[in-house]
């Protein structure tokens, strides 16, 4: 075999059901990238429609691609794929999570792991480079994954990369993650990994992944990206005023600056000026721990930390001394909605509690983070919180719980932001006790389950974007029709960044909108916030330049929280990124020679092929009215003080309008060649993109549009 | 890199390595006889008979400090890519990802309050020392192992490595470490003094120290970088 660069070649299969593993060879795969590539054709070819997540049949893909492990900035990514059990119709997904577990799979010989079947007793996937075993997991389970992956840790050596389930895994619930390091969790998929009677997946690789390119000219690209990188979330511009800044915004997560420090750190760490000339800094900008948990996190941050290969730390570690109150280790990991989501529960916020003063926030944020993570619950995206207002303050608990459970639980805490409610919470929720654990079926299953109607589902507190049941994820209000439609194709919250990155970037919105032009053909690509105009064409272009990329990171698989480099921090660059970063690195390191458009059509495929396989599960072509129909509340227009409506598209008001939707919608079809009436892929546009086997396997099930 | 030191040859390059030259030769210097030099390294013969290889100076070596590291590891992938054409974790002359989950010591019951990402986020990366008096390449049996002219690091000639691990398996904290890939063995080199994991750390956690400073604190007297005690002298 010749060479290969970036891919290691090989997949390994794991048939849980006989104990025999086997490897597949990933070249084969290679018009679908790698990752969540990879995982969708795995799913369309092996795993029947209708098939149940919990089936021995269905199957779970671990998956990296060529980027990962080749040192490429942000480039740690894992990207899971297998059947969605919160989906009402079971549709495919991806879940995604960080750390180190599929860099330490490629340096192990692997690109992708392939588990399907049943263990006929609980297990845990042993692999040291190409020795695979599958290990008695009889000691782990039921095991918290903190406990899990030191056990495995202890067995294996220290260096191993776990990714396991917790309780809630094991016991299936549908609402359950996959976690990896000490708090990276991809969420939805912990399930069907009990379902397979699978604890964890334990990797160690002496091996390497080998770059293509001239070492010199590789890591000269490496330098440029590293010039034009942001903070987290491609923010380029600092939260306060430096030196080197020409603007700044406080709302940026650039929050690094003179005065602000690692405050647990010993000695503390300056956070300090953060010149993005500087290299040696660009680890200090993003100095989360204070944008996501507030001032008083400053004295609790040990550090941040990461993904393997990312320069920007997103993920706080602080040292929390009263967690030990409760039992709980001081050291707590996490960001973002790792932190809000599972607090969210506590619907009326966190207010002082069990004498941990003001600082009780942070107390009440680190208890949720440290359950859910040991657990290993999943928020659906914070939905979890919403739920139990909704259901709380309606009284349908009252109704739906029995009696004795209903009195059973100290809802005076919650109702007082008492953060001890979460440790009763998670409890009966993850080990399934009582009737409340239904919550973690996930929002469609409980709307049938507890007949939740229309109410629910259009309720503009609820955040559910489609009846698929699922929350926004910056949707409508993240540049207008680009978010809101963005937020229509997939089948849990949309994970998408890819316009975040770029729109969040915090910018003028005049330079946003120069930079939209040159992308997409025009600045009406993009609206200012709470300033928005109707659909267009350019919109719609940038909707599915969102979509593509998204479907491109997690193949490569890069992260679509950084990833694309659209914009930069730098004045001499006019704030200008280069959207063909991914195209140049791909191109380096697997030594496969690909443009930019050339790439973004690759990802178009694997976008096809999941709107195929979406369809699919169905069994109907209707997807617009089926699957994309947003809820009621999104297109509702919001009242002033006088309860007069506010029109849509005045200033001040993100509420969209059904029609220009409607028209959205049709016209993103049209961007991706789809039927503009259903939704649903044509043969044409599915054999254009060297999809004829999925256009005929459609075709024979009556499911191409006519 | 200190221009100071790059030239300083021979056995009396520093108070250290005369002192540890002399406590391994067990005898004073002025009994030993220059018998062959070997790039930077000089064999002698000692009054009492005995052969040694005394080695120069080295010009410095890379610290990394505990405190600034957030784990991102792009100082063992820029290492790779430098000096292998890939990427390794194993193979990393920065030894970060071994501790990475539990510090040096590994998996222990209190591992949430020890080292690593599951413990207490303390993230300790080993390096090379260059030592005075390094076992790997005392240890190396086809003299594969030598100083560098110009940085006086220790390093190994591809050429000469008959892939035996000796050096591996002498080296007190395994730095030296075989590639499995190509079963030739890689260790620090300095870069040939423009080492890229310090170029690539994006917190400067990890930098050249002179000769002088590394050793205070990698051997645990803590001098100049304000770190606390750092890397493998806690081991």
């Amino acid at each position: 075999m010749s060479q290969i660069y970036g891919w290691t070649g090989k997949i390994l299969r794991v048939d849980l059901s006989t104990g025999k593993t086997s490897i597949d060879d990933t070249m084969k795969y290679k018009d679908f990238i790698g990752g969540e590539g990879i995982g969708y054709k795995i799913l369309w070819d092996e795993v029947p429609a209708g098939t149940h997540p919990f089936d021995p049949a269905n199957k779970l893909i671990l998956g990296a691609g060529p980027l990962c492990g080749s040192g490429v900035p942000c480039s740690g990514r894992t990207t899971i794929v297998s059947l969605l059990p919160t989906s009402p119709f079971h549709g495919p997904s991806s879940s995604h999570m960080g750390g180190y577990f599929s860099v330490e799979m490629k340096y192990a010989g692997w690109d992708a792991i392939v588990m399907e079947g049943k263990a006929p007793k609980p297990v845990w996937i042993r692999i040291e480079d190409d020795k695979v075993r599958i290990e008695d997991a009889r000691w782990l389970w039921g095991k918290g994954i903190f406990d899990t992956m030191a056990m495995i840790g202890s067995q294996m050596g220290k260096e191993a990369q776990v990714a396991a389930i917790g309780p809630a895994g094991e016991n299936q619930l549908n609402m359950a993650v996959i976690r990896t390091g000490t708090s990276h969790s991809a969420g939805g998929h912990g399930g069907i990994l009990g379902a397979k009677n699978v604890k964890a997946v334990a990797v160690k690789g002496t091996g390497s992944v080998k770059v293509a390119a001239d070492r010199a000219k590789f890591m000269e690209l490496d330098k440029f990206m590293m010039s034009i990188i942001g903070a987290n979330n491609q923010m380029v511009v600092p939260s306060s005023p430096q030196p080197w800044a020409e603007f700044s915004d406080r709302t940026s997560r650039w929050t690094g600056r003179p005065g602000l420090f690692w405050g647990a750190a010993n000695p503390p760490v300056e956070t300090g000026v953060c010149d993005p000339h500087d290299m040696q800094s660009v680890g200090f900008r993003t100095m989360k721990a204070v944008f996501d948990l507030g001032a008083s996190a400053e004295k609790y941050t040990v550090r941040m930390g990461g993904c393997a290969h990312c320069p920007i730390r997103c993920h706080s570690q602080l040292k929390v001394p009263q967690l030990e109150k409760y039992g709980m280790d001081p050291f707590v990991s996490n960001t973002c909605v790792g932190w809000s989501g599972p607090r969210g529960v506590l619907y009326n916020g966190i207010k002082e509690f069990d004498g941990n003063g003001p600082d009780s926030s942070i107390v009440g944020n680190a208890i949720g983070t440290t359950l859910v993570d040991d657990l290993g619950v999943w928020c659906n995206y914070g939905q979890i919180g919403r739920d139990v207002k909704y259901l709380y303050t309606k009284g349908i608990f009252k109704q739906v719980l029995p009696a004795a459970e209903y009195a059973s639980i100290p809802w005076d805490k919650l109702e007082k932001g008492d953060a001890t409610f979460l440790i009763d919470f998670y409890d009966r929720v993850a080990h399934k006790k009582g009737e409340i654990w239904h919550i973690a079926d996930g929002s469609a299953w409980i709307a049938q389950r507890w007949g939740l109607g229309d109410e629910y589902w259009d309720s503009k507190d609820n955040k559910l974007w489609t009846r698929g049941g699922y929350p926004v994820h910056h949707s409508n209000e993240a540049g207008a029709q680009v978010g809101a439609l963005v937020s229509c194709f997939s089948n849990r919250d949309s994970q998408n960044h890819t316009h975040m990155n770029f729109i969040g970037s915090k910018l003028p919105i005049a330079i946003q909108k120069e930079i939209a032009g040159e992308i997409f053909g025009s600045p009406d690509a993009l609206d200012a916030p709470m300033d928005y105009t109707k659909m267009n064409v350019y919109k719609a272009r940038f909707v599915k330049y969102a979509l593509v990329r998204g479907r491109l990171h997690d193949s490569l698989t890069l992260c679509n929280w950084m990833w694309p480099m659209a914009v930069s921090p730098l004045k001499e660059r006019n704030y200008r990124g280069d959207t063909s970063l991914e195209a140049q690195f791909f191109s380096a390191v697997t030594g496969v020679t690909k443009t930019e458009a050339e790439l973004d059509k690759d990802a178009e495929r694997v976008v096809d092929l999941f709107r195929a396989l979406t369809v699919r599960s169905m069994g109907t072509v209707d997807m617009r009215g089926k699957h994309d129909a947003m809820n009621k509340w999104i297109y509702t227009p919001d009242k002033d003080k006088e309860g007069k409506e506010i029109p849509q598209f005045t200033k001040g008001t993100i509420q969209m309008e059904k029609a220009d939707l409607d028209l959205g919608l049709g016209m993103v079809y049209k961007q991706f060649g789809w039927d503009e009436k259903t939704g649903a892929p044509t043969k044409a546009g599915l054999e254009a993109v060297g999809l004829k086997d999925v256009a005929d396997e459609l075709g024979s099930k009556g499911l191409l549009p006519v | 890199m200190s221009e100071s030191k790059e030239n300083k040859e021979g056995l009396l390059g520093s108070t250290s390595t005369r002192r540890d030259f002399l406590r391994i030769a067990g005898t004073g210097i002025a009994g030993a006889f220059v018998t062959l030099t070997l790039g930077c390294a000089t064999m002698v013969r000692t009054r009492d008979g005995k052969s040694l290889k005394v080695w120069a100076t080295p010009s410095g070596a890379m610290v990394q400090d505990p405190n600034l590291c957030v784990g991102c590891r792009r100082c063992e992938a820029a290492c790779t890519v430098r000096n292998d054409g890939k990427v390794s974790a194993y193979v990393a002359r920065v030894k970060l990802s071994r501790n990475l989950n539990y510090g040096v010591a590994g998996v222990t019951s209190a591992y949430a309050f020890a080292d690593g990402q599951h413990g207490n986020f303390r993230l300790v990366a080993e390096t090379c020392r260059q030592c005075a008096q390094p076992k790997c390449g005392d240890a190396c049996p086809a003299g594969a192992i030598k100083a560098d002219k110009k940085t006086g690091a220790r390093v190994v000639d591809a050429r000469r490595c008959v892939g035996c691990g000796a050096c591996q398996d002498a080296c007190p904290w395994h730095i030296a470490t075989l590639d499995p890939e190509t079963r030739i063995s890689t260790k620090c080199s300095l870069c040939d003094g423009d080492p890229a994991c310090a170029k690539a750390c994006p917190t400067g956690s990890i930098k050249f120290y002179t000769w002088e400073e590394a050793e205070k604190l990698l051997w645990g007297a803590d001098a100049t970088s304000g770190a606390s005690a750092v890397s493998g002298a806690t081991a």
